[in-house]
């Protein structure tokens, strides 16, 4: 396989396990009310952006290669 | 007696806790401060030239960084994972999310590595050009921290292997993970400025 579509692959697959699990990490800490757990909140929810500029880099709707 | 004397070290506790995570959080919006300065210098420096490489100089791929990204990201995700295995008393769930969060990170700089070795052969260098200066400054910022960050997550770990937290305290595992989330938000901006925008 090419090295590029790989690349590409594993980013792609990657992202979508990762994005999928901070979410649900997100959802579970959702009703906490703690000054580090509203932290967490907003990391994880960031994360979860960040995952989703993955995919779009990945499959080349965003970005130069 | 004993029973009061057990709840007030638990208020002086809780009291002391909400201190040192206060001078914490402190401590991390003063270094998105310092990433802050360094992305407008970096903006600034993109907005002054018409192209972006400047003609010449290599440009760092964007799938590498893609799933290197994805490394650090879910490095996150299992230092997410390690905490709450610890807060419900899930030593061997916590040891193996943590074990995997240092390996990750460890990844992670890795691939910043090979990266930067790539770089190399295509010729960019830090003095070499605007792009490559702020390129090797904000990824170079970045990787110190997240090498501080494999630091802090090991001493933590050896530090809970010793028994030094419960699981009614445990102020050193919350900092190691509020610090290792803010390593890894501060990626997803430094990755969407440096290789996607």
């Amino acid at each position: 396989m090419d090295q590029v579509v790989l690349e590409r692959t594993i980013a792609v697959i990657g992202a979508l396990i990762v994005g999928a699990s901070a979410l649900t990490s997100l959802a579970g800490e959702w009703k906490k009310t703690g000054l580090d757990d509203q932290v967490s909140k907003v990391m994880l929810g960031l994360l979860t952006v960040g995952c989703v500029i993955v995919i779009l880099a990945a499959t080349g709707v965003v970005g130069k290669v | 007696m004993a029973s009061e004397a057990l709840l007030s070290e638990d208020a002086l506790y809780s009291e002391i806790r909400g201190q040192r995570l206060l001078g914490f959080l402190l401590f991390l919006i003063s270094d998105c401060i310092l990433f802050s300065s360094f992305i407008f210098a970096y903006l600034y420096m993109r907005s002054s030239v018409a192209v972006w490489p400047p003609p010449g100089v290599g440009k760092a791929d964007l799938y590498v960084a893609a799933v290197n990204s994805i490394v650090l990201f879910g490095s996150g995700a299992t230092m997410h994972y390690a905490i709450e295995g610890f807060k419900h008393g899930k030593r061997g769930r916590f040891l193996g999310f943590m074990i995997a969060t240092i390996v990750l990170g460890s990844l992670f700089l890795s691939g910043q590595a090979y990266e930067y070795s790539h770089l190399a052969q295509l010729k960019t260098t830090w003095p070499g050009s605007t792009y490559g200066a702020s390129f090797f400054t904000l990824t170079g910022m970045h990787g110190f921290h997240v090498f501080v960050g494999v630091v802090f997550l090991i001493i933590v770990l050896l530090q809970t292997l010793r028994g030094t937290y419960d699981r009614h305290r445990y102020f050193g595992l919350t900092a190691a993970t509020l610090y290792w989330h803010f390593v890894d938000v501060i990626w997803v901006a430094l990755f969407f400025l440096l290789y996607v925008y």
